[in-house]
This record gives structure tokens, sequence and C-alpha cells, in this order.
């Protein structure tokens, strides 16, 4: 029992013994140093990095502000990378949904973390959403050459492969997240869609997370592929869709002439209809003359099937 | 002056364990090394002869909570005011994560000269709101860690965020790892910083007790003035800035009725717990609920059929009433201070929705949703207005929301209830602000 605790105490000996060194041929310039408590501070501020590595990066560059930035997001990444490895295996079963609808193409992605204490952060927020753009972009390049109903599944080790725009893949996104917020994260899966011309996609996402305008986050998303409905309505219809998807959880599709089978019903065309509980979902399908062909929801952090076994 | 508090704390604990001690002297002969310390433990009983105050600490991962706390205890147990648990038995890591049903709320406890205190956690945002909201667990004011190497982090700013929504008042921070940093100065512009975040939070920036020490040298005994003594300070400084909670002895009275009865010869009696204050033979009392109000006299108190003066929170008790009938009465109603409180017939609330695993519906429910909502005595049928923003609240979930009552019944601020729907609990939730009712209301009802 001991034996993790005395073996942080020496890490953390190692560990000020270093800091000391760094120290040491530092005090030369003690002086100096007095005097840039300003930049040392707005260093800070801008970057908000740890004192300590701000510290370190003026130190390094005899108060160069641009170079020491510099010094800094490299060193982020580093040390991302080894916090990525030692906080490799803990459990992350929090984080968000981001969902994102095109003209023909949709994005929705789950990416974890281990508290929602930094679901709620902005950092993490924007790698959700490098996330999400980057499976968009892979999903475009692949559908150039093709045409009508692509929807194509992608797992986390395929996902840490994409690269962003800025060329980092996003492996190293993830763990320059980690870095900066301490705890284990994952790029859970995602999925793509797209559609022909004539069909459309409905979203909704609950829960969602206020502040981010073009991808939409949250704890549960839908996607609806469906056909027809009047122009003006379509989006309303696509709304009301994801909704009853995310509250009712279906499992499969069903049939339109299907017959419900009480409370446990898990098909989506034969259930009770959440919006208007008088009537089931085929039937305000008809009443809007539209066809439901597919869906899709993610709930964040449910474990999936191939998991369970 | 640290010194002066670890003497005070040293003879109230002697003071207190001394006959557990002599006990545990005697067993010593009797009882197996190894199997000592459970003896003299099974003796310990909860004394109640400090007043008990909930405490958390907050802060960005690895900034030293967990250790702070180990030290807290490790030094409190050199004065006999705690068991010393090691930093592994407080970051029962994988349990802590596995989250289950109800969250392990607090389990670590220590006494100061003046106080007892119950340590409690922050696992995760939802899961402290929904402890707010059920009441599981209050923070009556909070230790902040912040490391003097890191300065503020994120988690440093959504614990605190948390800390704001959930009403905690009283903030002490502590810069932890001061020990690691070589440059005095910097100390004090992590302190600028920390001020300057608090007072964005609308906390008192400015006048925010703030101690700067190394929990670690605590733990390891080195540099006293950054280890033991900074603990000390900072336990003297929690002790001093962070008030009591308000005792529901100094409220005023609140009886919600059980049952009524007419005894004759005698007159009517209410049944019911005094749910908080204090209640004298003699007291002007008024009754409240179901769109009724008398005013009366208590003329009489009795407990298991034995008449008192006085009955305190907690009391079950019978109540003799002057010049009221029987059928005036019903339960659900509430006996009070006449003018303490009064019936409200649309209240926000904040609440927290079952999962399917807590015995909650499997469904979401929508606006115009309409479960019964149970407190104190009463049971009345509600109606769900839920925020524009939101569109439905799935199982599970923590919202603010909007309750219609049928019939105005008595509540207040801060108020627990209970929604339920057919024979199935819906969630729990807090009153959080009394609504006037408007025309649009009334006539939803029909």
């Amino acid at each position: 029992m001991s034996l993790p605790f005395l073996f942080r105490v020496i890490t953390r000996d190692i560990l000020k013994s270093n800091i000391c060194q760094h120290v040491q041929p530092l005090h030369t310039g003690c002086q100096l140093l007095a005097a840039d408590k300003a930049l040392l501070m707005k260093l800070r501020k801008s970057t908000g990095y740890t004192f300590i590595n701000c510290k370190k990066a003026l130190e390094k560059f005899d108060n160069d502000i641009t170079q020491a930035e510099t010094w800094l997001h490299e060193q982020a990444q580093k040390e991302g990378w080894s916090k990525a490895n030692k906080l490799e295996g803990r459990k992350a079963k929090e984080g968000l949904i981001g969902l994102f609808v095109g003209d023909e193409a949709a994005v929705m992605v789950e990416v974890n973390c281990e508290t929602d204490f930094v679901a709620r952060n902005e950092k993490f927020q924007q790698l959700v959403k490098d996330v999400t753009f980057a499976t968009l972009a892979h999903h475009r390049n692949k559908m150039q050459s093709k045409t009508g109903y692509v929807k194509s599944v992608l797992a986390g080790d395929e996902l840490s492969k994409l690269r962003m725009a800025e060329g980092a893949s996003l492996a190293d996104q993830v763990a320059l997240t980690i870095g900066r917020l301490g705890e284990n994260m994952s790029v859970k899966r995602a999925v793509t869609v797209g559609v022909p011309s004539e069909w459309h996609i409905g979203s909704y996402v609950h829960g969602a997370v206020s502040g981010q305008s073009d991808v939409t986050m949250g704890r549960y998303g839908a996607l609806v592929i469906f056909q027809g409905g009047k122009e003006e309505e379509r989006s309303t219809l696509g709304r009301k869709l994801g909704q009853h998807i995310v509250g009712e959880a279906p499992l499969s599709l069903g049939n339109m002439d299907d017959l419900p089978c009480g409370e446990s019903e898990t098909r989506l065309l034969p259930q009770t209809f959440l919006v208007d509980p008088s009537r089931t979902v085929a039937q305000f399908l008809r009443g809007k003359e539209a066809r439901v062909l597919d869906f899709v929801r993610f709930h964040c952090g449910e474990t999936l099937s191939e998991e369970r076994e | 002056m640290a010194a002066l508090v670890g003497l005070r704390a040293c003879f109230s604990a002697l003071q207190l364990s001394s006959p557990s001690f002599l006990h545990s002297s005697y067993k010593l002969c009797a009882v197996p090394l190894s199997r000592r310390t459970f003896a003299a433990e099974a003796k310990k009983t909860y004394s109640r002869d400090k007043p008990h105050v909930n405490i958390g600490t907050i802060g960005h991962v690895d900034h030293g909570k967990t250790t702070l706390t180990a030290a807290i205890t490790k030094v409190l147990s050199d004065a006999g005011g705690a068991n010393y648990k090691k930093y592994e038995e407080i970051d029962n890591a994988p349990e802590e994560k596995a989250r289950g049903i109800t969250i392990n709320a607090s389990h670590v406890e220590y006494t100061t000269a003046n106080r007892h205190y119950a340590h409690t956690d922050c696992p995760g945002h939802a899961d402290y709101v929904k402890n707010m909201i059920t009441g599981t667990a209050q923070m009556d004011g909070c230790i902040l860690v912040v490391a003097a190497t890191d300065g503020q982090m994120p988690q440093t700013r959504e614990h605190l965020l948390l800390a704001r929504q959930i009403g905690v008042e009283h903030v002490v921070v502590f810069i932890n790892k001061a020990d690691a940093v070589e440059d005095k100065e910097m100390l004090e512009l992590v302190e600028i910083e920390i001020r300057e975040l608090l007072t964005e939070f609308g906390y008192d920036g400015e006048n925010t007790p703030v101690v700067i020490g190394s929990a670690l040298c605590a733990l390891e005994n080195k540099q006293p003035e950054l280890g033991l003594n900074a603990v000390m300070k900072l336990l003297e400084i929690v002790d001093s800035y962070v008030p009591l909670p308000k005792r529901e002895l100094d409220k005023p009275f609140l009886l919600p009725i059980e049952g009524v009865y007419s005894i004759p010869g005698r007159g009517t009696v209410v049944s019911g717990t005094l749910e908080r204050g204090i209640i004298k033979k003699g007291d002007d009392c008024e009754f409240v609920g179901h769109n009724r109000t008398f005013k009366s006299v208590v003329t009489g108190i009795e407990m298991f059929h034995k008449s008192l003066d006085r009955a305190e929170a907690g009391d079950n008790l019978g109540a003799l009433v002057r010049g009221l009938k029987r059928e005036d009465m019903r339960r659900g109603m509430v006996m009070c201070k006449p003018g303490s409180i009064m019936p409200h017939q649309k209240v926000r609330a904040q609440v927290y929705v079952l999962s399917k695993e807590e015995g909650g519906r499997h469904k979401p429910f929508v606006t115009n949703f309409m479960p019964v909502m149970f407190s104190l005595t009463w049971d009345m049928a509600c109606r769900v207005t839920l925020p524009t923003e939101k569109e439905m609240v799935m199982p599970g979930e923590d919202t603010s929301l909007m309750l219609t009552l049928r019939q105005p019944m008595v509540l207040e601020k801060g108020q627990r209830f209970t929604l339920r729907d057919g024979n199935r609990t819906i969630g729990t939730g807090l009153v959080t602000e009394i609504m006037p009712l408007t025309d649009d209301d009334m006539c939803n009802w029909g």
C-alpha cells in the first residue's frame, strides 16, 4: 500500500531536483527576472500556461515574449503526450456529442472526458469542434466521386489518424488538450452521413451547450434521414423527429404498418410520438406526407453493444 | 497565534478523549498488538458537543486537494482531533470514479478546537447539483486549493462557478506547493491572480483570506512554517471565517399537520412533527393551507400523553388549540407563527429527475406534464412549464422549471418536494423562487 506513496515521493524528489537544476543557472539573472514581473503576468494571461512554465520560457529566451510563446506551445504538446500516456486507462465517461449538419451531409462525433467540469470548458469544446470538422473534411474527400446515400461509422483509432486543416493529427490535438486540462480524454466514435439531394437530414441535440454557434454540442444527439414533408416545415419536422429519437431511444426503424406493442416498443415507427402522445410516429409521418429512412442516436457515455460483449 | 490554537486543540482533544484513552490503555494489556486499534475505535462514540460544519475542497486536478485533506487529518490527529488518513485512503479513485446512484458525499471528518467538520469532495458538476437539490450534502464553506506552481487553471474556474451556483458563500484560499517555488514574488502573483478570479465570480476577492503553504511539507514534517503552521493557520481561518449555519431552533416555528383530532371536554388537537422553531404554551399561531387561514392560540402541548411547556424542532407532538373545530382543519395545512409563511400557487424550482436505474421514468417529459407534488404533509396536482430554451427533460438530468399548483399551498424558498406520477417517483426538487400568478395560469386549470 505504501509503495505508490513511496513512488510518488521519489518522483517528486526527482522532479524537485530537476527544477532546481533548471533554476540554478538562472540565479545569475535574478535581477533581470525581477524587472519582468509584468511580462510574466502578460504571458500568463495571454496563454494560460502554468506560472512555472511561463517563467521558464521567459528566462530561456531573455524575455522575448513571442519566442517564449512558441516554446510554450511546443512544450505543451510534449507535456500533453506524457500526460496522456500517464492518464491512459482512466475511465472517461463524460463528455460531449458534437453535431454539424451541412448541405446533404452531416457529422456527429462523441468525445469523452472524465468529469463534466471539463465538458463545460471552452478548450474541450474547441476540441470537439476540431474533431467534428476534421471528420467532415474526411467525409467530403471520400464523397467526391460518389453520389447516393452514404453512412459511415468511424471508431476511435481511425479518427485519431485524421488530420486537421492545419496539418496536426487529431491524436496530437487530443494530447494537447489533455495537457491543458489534466484529464484523460478520448475521441470515441463518429458517424458521417451523405444523402442525395431529394433526401433531408433532421437533427436534435439535447442539453445543448450555449455559446457554440456552428457545431451544436450536448449530451444526446440524433440524426434523422427523411424524405418528403413540406418545404417550410422540414426543419421543425426533422427537429421533432430527432427529439423523439433522443427521448424514446428506438433501436430499429420498423414498418409503417407495424402495430404498436405497448410501453416497451423499441421500433421507431410504431412508438407513441413524444410531442403528440395521441398518435404513433407512423401516423404523424403520414399526416406530414413524409418517410423516415434511417436514424442515428448518440448518448454520451453509453456503452456500445460490441463493448458489452 | 497558530501555536495558541494548536494548544487549544490539544487541550480540548485531551478533554474529549480522556475516558476512551483510559479504556484503550486498559485494553492494551489484554489484546494483542494488531487488534488494539480496533478495540479502541469501537469504543468511540460521536459526541455532539461541538457545532457541525460541512466543508469541501475545490480546485484543479493535481493541485493537491487530496494531499491537503490528508495533511489536515495528519496535523489534527497529532492534536487528537482526527484519524490520520493517508492520501491513498482518501483518494480511492476507482470507487470514486465509478459513480453509482448516490455519491460518496463525505468520508473524512475532523475536529478543531471549536468545531466538528465533515469533508466533502466534488466528483462532478451534475453530481453536486443533484446533491444540492436532494439535500444530501451542503457545503457551508469551501477551501479553494491552487498550486503556486501553476496558478489558476481551467478547473479552478469551473469549480468556483459551481460553488457560486450552489450557493457557497464563503471561500478560503490555500496556495499549495509553495515549497516548489523559489521566487517569493511569484507567490504574490498567484495570490493577485486568484483574488482577481474570486472578484470575477462575485466573491469578495479583496478580503478573502489566503493562506500560503505546502500540504506535502505538512505530511512529511518538513519546513514547519510552510507545512504544519500553514495548515493550522488555514484551519484557524476556516474556524473564524466560515460562519455556523443558522440552526433550526432559531427560526419561527412550523408544524405541518399530520392529523386533527377532537377530544371531548378539551377541544381540538393537531398532531405532527415540529419542522423548526420552538412552540410554547400560550403562543399565537396561524393555520394556513387548502385555501383557508385561521388564527388561534396554543393552549397546551403534549408529547407521549404528557404535557410540556415547550417543544423543539424534531419533536412529535400534539397541540391543543383554542376555538377551532376539527372540520376547520385537515392534513396538509400547517400551524405556524402568524405571518411567517404564506401559501403560493406558482414557483420556480430546481428539480432533479430520477433516472430509470434510480426508480424514475424511462421517458422524458415536456411542458404541460402534470405530476403530483408532495411536500411537508400535503400533496397537490401541478403543471410543469419548462424554460423556453429547454424542450424536454431526460431522466437523470437536473433542470430549472416552473410549477403551477391547482390550489395554493404552503411554499417558501428553499422548501424541498417530490414529484410523482401514478405510483412512480419522478424527481425531487427545491423551490428557488416564488412567482406571481397570472390570469393565464388560472384559465388553464379550467
